[in-house]
């Protein structure tokens, strides 16, 4: 019955048209990327910057650095607004629409239809991240010849991995963007179960990221870093960092599992003292 | 099938529904009438678990709906005013998806019930598409797969044209009459209730005025409709010797208890009074009401 009702929420979600816009966005935005990286002064650029550190330029200009300098803008920016986008919807749209209304004349409870709905919307963050990591791999399969991964950050990270290496950790990276896609949707899912109008729910989910974003960036803010909740949603960056710094990625997973059910629990409780009227 | 008892509901400051207390019994077509922001559709909204009263109890059948929703609501089926579909999708995966929260659905189940609804062949079309009496019909689809044994219908006809507002006068008939179902039925909208229900409720201003059968409506309490030379100067008469209680409107008086209107007509010739009608009143449901809302006036 779960499992039922379940794919009737995947159908209502994949069956919008505004579900797919995420999808579509990055796909131009990757291919604008890519193809500004490979045809202007931008991949000299960073072939400067893995020569004068000792690397050989063609082992490393590769649709895997090309994928992975690509998609950390991305991440970074556009995931947050369509995974707080489809959130905010999820429950905020349905009760704009008198749909929520249709569903709650029926014996199912409101815990059980807000569980239907996170999973589904868990399942769109986890396809949009893959999905992300995908798609830029292909793009820049043409235009790059196969080799390694370089991830730079300035000022953050200079990581250099052979092309084996290298897949794994982008594969295992865009799991864990997973991890930060689902987060941004519970928390504007948290939002959408007030009684507000979908947008709202959108704009106030991205204030709270952005916030954290602007609050963890302040210089003199620096040793309080890890009570962002930005910082944890980085974790998925720590897979191009060598080593591994595995305790503070299990840290910031465990903090992130706790987030998540204090959404849904927070949401839940506030979604179910409502008064559902048209 | 439904009992209500001391159900109340407050927003804020404002008394909603105060101290509701009825009863829909099992085979009834019963009208929940009342002007729009009577509270018809709070108490509807409580009924579904949709709204949380203030206080009192819902109930239908041996389940409480706060306490016992899943249970409650297990064989019912609700229809709203203009109700909601996802638009991008076909009528039958809304079906699917709407009527799937009950329990689960068969294709053949789908299939008879938009038979009986007459949507067949316009079922894998996209709602987007459907004019408001398809709509209107899908709503009632919905409501239907879940072989319900109550319907709550909210405003059903609200939005629809006469022709769709015909046909869903026709289709609530056949609810009752083919498939046998308990309705309740909440509208504003007198004709509606009169041409449908055998009981009614009338809410004004969140308090039920009145709850019984229609024929009860229409034998019209002790309305006796009287006309004559003199109308007041007779009334003042009679009452003084104890055959009527009141009068109103300038023709109608009310006759003291166990007063027959042949007593009445004698003492007038008695005194000399000429009648040129007399009889005893059968009131529509229009102007019941219209008494009802006189006698507790809306602000």
């Amino acid at each position: 019955m779960f499992l039922n009702q379940l794919r009737y929420e995947l159908w209502k979600l994949f069956g919008k048209k505004r579900t797919y816009m995420g999808f579509a966005m990055f796909f131009v935005a990757q291919v604008v990327i890519l193809m500004v990286f490979r045809f202007s002064r931008a991949s000299r650029g960073m072939g400067d910057l893995l020569e004068t550190n000792g690397y050989d330029i063609t082992s490393f200009l590769s649709p895997l650095t090309a994928a992975c300098f690509t998609n950390f803008w991305l991440a970074y920016l556009l995931l947050p607004l369509y995974g707080s986008l489809v959130g905010g919807d999820l429950v905020a749209k349905e009760a704009e629409d008198g749909t929520l209304r249709m569903i709650l004349a029926r014996p199912v409870s409101r815990t059980r239809l807000l569980l239907l709905k996170w999973v589904a919307g868990a399942i769109f963050s986890v396809v949009l991240s893959l999905l992300l990591g995908v798609t830029g791999l292909l793009i820049g399969l043409p235009f790059f010849p196969w080799g390694g991964l370089f991830a730079f950050v300035p000022g953050e990270l200079f990581a250099v991995f052979p092309a084996d290496a290298g897949l794994w950790r982008y594969a295992a990276a865009h799991l864990l963007m997973s991890v930060k896609a689902t987060t941004v949707m519970g928390l504007a899912f948290f939002f959408g179960c007030l009684p507000i109008k979908p947008a709202a729910a959108t704009i106030m989910a991205l204030s709270f990221i952005f916030l954290n974003f602007i609050l963890m960036n302040i210089p003199w803010f620096a040793d309080l870093k890890p009570w962002f909740l930005t910082y944890h949603l980085n974790l998925w960056q720590q897979m191009y960092e060598s080593p591994i710094r595995w305790s503070r990625m299990g840290e910031s997973l465990s903090l992130l599992l706790g987030f998540n059910a204090t959404f849904f629990a927070l949401g839940a409780a506030v979604f179910g003292l409502r008064d559902l009227k048209s | 099938m439904i009992r209500l008892k001391d159900l109340t509901k407050r927003f804020g400051q404002r008394l909603a529904v105060d101290s509701l207390t009825l009863e829909v019994r099992r085979g009834d077509v019963f009208g929940l009438l009342g002007h729009n922001g009577a509270g018809k559709s709070t108490t509807i909204g409580m009924l579904l678990g949709q709204v949380w009263p203030s206080s009192g109890e819902a109930w239908i059948g041996n389940h409480e709906v706060s306490r016992d929703r899943s249970k409650a609501l297990a064989r019912v089926g609700a229809i709203f005013e203009a109700p909601a579909f996802y638009d991008y999708l076909s009528g039958w995966r809304n079906v699917e998806i709407l009527a799937g929260y009950s329990s689960p659905v068969t294709r053949q189940r789908l299939a008879e019930v938009f038979e009986w609804v007459g949507l067949s062949g316009r079922e894998h079309q996209v709602v987007r598409t459907y004019s408001h009496g398809m709509r209107a019909r899908l709503a009632l689809a919905q409501a239907l797969v879940p072989d319900p044994e109550l319907l709550i219908l909210d405003e059903p006809t609200n939005g629809l044209d006469p022709e769709g507002i015909h046909e869903m006068r026709a289709t609530i008939r056949r609810l009752h009459s083919e498939l046998g179902l308990t309705l309740l039925l909440s509208s504003h909208l007198l004709t509606e209730v009169e041409q449908l229900c055998n009981r009614i409720a009338v809410l004004n201003r969140g308090r039920k005025v009145f709850e019984g059968g229609l024929e009860e409506v229409q034998r019209g309490q002790d309305w006796v409709f009287l006309e004559t030379d003199a109308f007041d100067l007779v009334v003042t008469r009679l009452m003084a010797e104890g055959l009527v209680v009141g009068s109103r409107d300038g023709r109608r008086i009310a006759l003291a208890s166990g007063v027959p209107v042949s007593g009445v007509v004698r003492r007038l010739v008695e005194l000399g009074h000429p009648v040129h009608a007399i009889g005893r009143e059968t009131l529509t449901l229009e102007e019941f009401y219209l008494s009802l809302m006189k006698e507790a006036p809306c602000s």
